[in-house]
């Protein structure tokens, strides 16, 4: 059975392409073009689906600028009761807005002009997470000279044990739960500090130094433990 | 001291008319049977014109009566009575007193219009004085204790004022104005009022005649820009030279004010016709931005139409290619114009956070990879850089900027360099390239929105070089939002430097929360 997305995007022409685009894909999409057809399909389609803790759908796009409301509206509703993956698509590139809708439980947020290969890509990451309430968590990553066992507390470069201090491992640890998606900083610190330190972000620069330095072939340049500019950080995937 | 004439007697007159009349009375005295009383009397008369000089008429005239009085009864005979026996002599006494009262009218006459004429010449220098103290003031408003004290030369006390700061509001709002000399509430009502009719109240002013004070506007043409009060005792509210005066000076200052309205007014009509032209000449540069990417994708998106079927698989999809390049373009140069709009807004705020510079470049890099496929962007960092106090969006959208310049003003291969030092209390984010360099005369128009260095950078095409303006333009208005600045130092074996100094400042207390925050340097092998 092919995945089922529903797209919120209120410009027609986007909204066909994507839709075309996504189908290629092989996903089954469900087009809505206003804030009131989102939430209603997103009803019927839970109806539909018989299972009352499923909204038959298994991701959600949603653009924010819609003619009868905020989209972050349909986000909140959606919150309220499911966890399946959301991102943002909009033309909106405030990081206060970003930030905020991150913490708000969006899984990702996408700048308009964006091309369609980095939005598969980030659906992929988004899916991947598909569930984590329910689902085993992440505990193990791999990527290059870089492997991570979160279980064993074993972090390996070259085949080589890392040594790392305790808030180093907890932070990388973090990302490494949500490889690929963006965890704000605030989110960070709260996981890893404590929901007293959230506005400690200096911490975070200084021990995402100390990481880079033990696990980047060159800091400066990092490949692995990615910025995302006023937003927070990404574990690549 | 009060400025304000007059003729009335002066006792300081008395000691040189009483000199004059000792001395005389003495010569005749002496003279007496030597000369004949004709030749004594021109002593007399003489005397008499010389004392006037210094005395009021009134008394000029009793003192010359009484001397001639004295003359007769002393001179002439028979002597010591008032009799005169001669003809001839009473011809003399006669003469002598209509002499010398005529001589003390015309001296008295002439003593007044000098004296007028004198002061005059005070009220004019005056009002001169105060025009040109205030024609040296930037701000006539500032300088309102100039009037004043005008004012209480003329006076004899301060007079307390109200100056308008603008145009006249619809209601007496405090802030509207400057008041001096801390009027009650009454009199307050009352300067705003004068100033409001432009007319002046009081005694002689045909309004409010009753009014034991002066209210004066200061008047400038067709309206007025202050008013001032001056309460008076009972002379002077007969004096309308006094009135005059005052008037005169506060009218001064009224035409200053007025001046100074009009001037601002100029120059904010000025700033704002400059800005408009800095507008269109920005929008014009823009939409001739937006117009070359635009025609590449209009053609090749035309082309895939209306060729696709003739197109071989690789044409199609190198025009497909063309269109997402340009797309991203189109993009990053809308980022840029918003961005600076954005930051052109007054009272912009920034969002301020500790950010590491390694992690801006860093970012930076990931972003233009993919413009390099060269790999000819390299970043260089100091060990040991302080934590920058940034908005990191911003300053990453800058190196991203002067990153994309260095790779399109430099030929591969190239290098370009993103370098990253403290020097002289500041962090100073460089991006250096071997191109052509700027020429000198391009060095700081470089950074006007609407600039290009069409003329530097000959050897690239125009394909190559557009866009420069408003990404320049971004990066400046970015350093200088964050207190910082931007330069093009050119390098010494050619190529540009463009260096953002951005101030060190005080990192923030690093204090080691029971979360387990703690020294960076613990967990260092």
């Amino acid at each position: 059975m092919s995945l089922r997305v529903l797209l919120v995007e209120d410009d027609r022409e986007l909204r066909m392409m994507l839709r075309d685009a996504l189908a290629v894909e092989g996903y089954e999409v469900h087009t809505a073009a206003s804030l009131s057809e989102g939430l209603a399909l997103l009803g019927g389609l839970a109806a539909r689906s018989g299972r009352s803790a499923d909204t038959g759908t298994d991701l959600v796009l949603l653009d924010l600028g819609l003619p009868d409301g905020d989209g972050e509206a349909l986000l909140a509703a959606l919150r309220q009761r499911h966890a399946i993956p959301l991102i943002v698509i909009s033309a909106r590139e405030g990081d206060g807005q970003k930030i905020h809708l991150l913490d708000a439980g969006a899984d990702d947020y996408l700048v308009k002009p964006f091309s369609i290969g980095e939005l598969l890509a980030r659906m992929r990451v988004a899916l991947r997470h598909r569930g984590t309430a329910v689902a085993p968590a992440v505990t193990t990553y791999q990527r290059g000279p870089l492997s991570i066992d979160l279980a064993a507390h074993e972090v390996r470069l070259h085949g080589a044990a890392v040594h790392l201090t305790p808030t180093e491992f907890k932070l990388l640890a973090r990302l490494v739960r949500t490889a690929g998606q963006v965890v704000t900083h605030r989110q960070l610190l709260a996981d890893v500090w404590g929901p007293e330190c959230t506005e400690q972000t200096h911490y975070l620069r200084l021990y995402m130094a100390q990481l880079r330095a033990k696990l980047e072939s060159d800091p400066a340049d990092p490949q692995l433990l990615l910025t995302e500019p006023g937003v927070g950080y990404r574990l690549a995937d | 001291m009060k400025l304000h004439a007059s003729d009335s007697f002066e006792l300081r007159g008395v000691l040189p008319a009483s000199a004059v009349w000792a001395f005389g009375w003495g010569a005749m005295l002496a003279l007496d049977g030597r000369l004949d009383l004709a030749n004594i009397a021109m002593v007399l008369v003489l005397a008499s014109a010389l004392a006037t000089l210094w005395l009021p008429i009134s008394l000029s005239l009793l003192l010359t009566a009484l001397s001639v009085a004295a003359f007769n009864w002393l001179f002439v005979p028979p002597r010591h009575t008032f009799a005169v026996d001669l003809r001839q002599d009473a011809l003399l006494l006669a003469a002598m007193l209509g002499v010398s009262w005529i001589v003390a009218g015309v001296v008295t006459r002439q003593r007044m219009l000098a004296s007028r004429a004198r002061h005059h010449a005070r009220q004019a220098e005056q009002l001169r004085s105060l025009t040109e103290a205030l024609r040296d003031a930037d701000d006539p408003l500032q300088r309102g204790g100039l009037l004043r004290d005008a004012l209480a030369e003329v006076l004899g006390q301060a007079p307390k004022l109200l100056l308008l700061r603008d145009t006249m509001p619809s209601s007496d709002q405090p802030s509207a104005v400057v008041v001096i000399g801390d009027p009650d509430d009454h009199e307050r009502s009352g300067l705003w009022h004068c100033m409001r009719q432009g007319h002046a109240f009081g005694p002689g002013t045909g309004r409010h005649a009753d009014l034991p004070e002066w209210y004066l506007p200061l008047r400038g043409r067709g309206s007025a820009f202050g008013a001032a009060f001056v309460r008076l005792n009972l002379a002077e509210r007969a004096d309308d030279a006094l009135r005059t005066q005052a008037q005169a000076l506060c009218d001064q200052m009224g035409l200053v004010l007025q001046r100074a309205l009009h001037a601002r007014a100029a120059s904010v009509a000025r700033e704002q016709a400059q800005a408009q032209g800095v507008r269109n000449a920005l929008l014009a540069a823009i939409s001739h931005d937006y117009r070359t990417p635009l025609a590449t994708i209009m053609g090749a998106a035309s082309s895939l139409v209306e060729q696709g079927e003739r197109l071989s698989v690789e044409q199609r999809r190198h025009r497909a290619q063309t269109i997402v390049d340009e797309s991203v373009q189109l993009s990053r140069l809308t980022d840029n114009t918003l961005q600076l709009a954005r930051l052109d807004a007054p009272g912009v705020q920034l969002q301020l956070d500790w950010e590491s510079a390694e992690e801006i470049v860093g970012a930076v890099l990931r972003r233009v990879r993919s413009r390099d496929v060269q790999h000819r962007v390299h970043a260089r960092l100091e060990p040991g850089l302080p934590l920058v106090r940034c908005d990191a969006l911003l300053l990453t959208q800058m190196l991203e900027n002067l990153v994309d310049n260095a790779l399109k003003y430099s030929a591969a291969p190239a290098p370009v360099e993103i370098v990253v030092r403290r020097q002289a209390g500041c962090v100073v984010l460089a991006v250096r390239d071997r191109g052509s360099g700027v020429a000198a005369a391009w060095r700081e128009r470089i950074f006007d929105a609407f600039q290009r260095g069409e003329r530097c950078g000959a050897g690239l095409d125009d394909q190559a070089r557009r866009g420069a303006g408003v990404g320049l333009a971004v990066c400046r208005a970015v350093a200088r939002a964050h207190g910082g600045e931007l330069k093009l130092r050119p390098r010494a074996h050619g190529g540009s430097s463009f260096e953002c100094w951005l101030p060190e400042q005080a990192p923030p207390p690093c204090a080691d929360a029971e979360g387990g925050i703690a020294q960076p340097a613990e967990s260092r092998p």
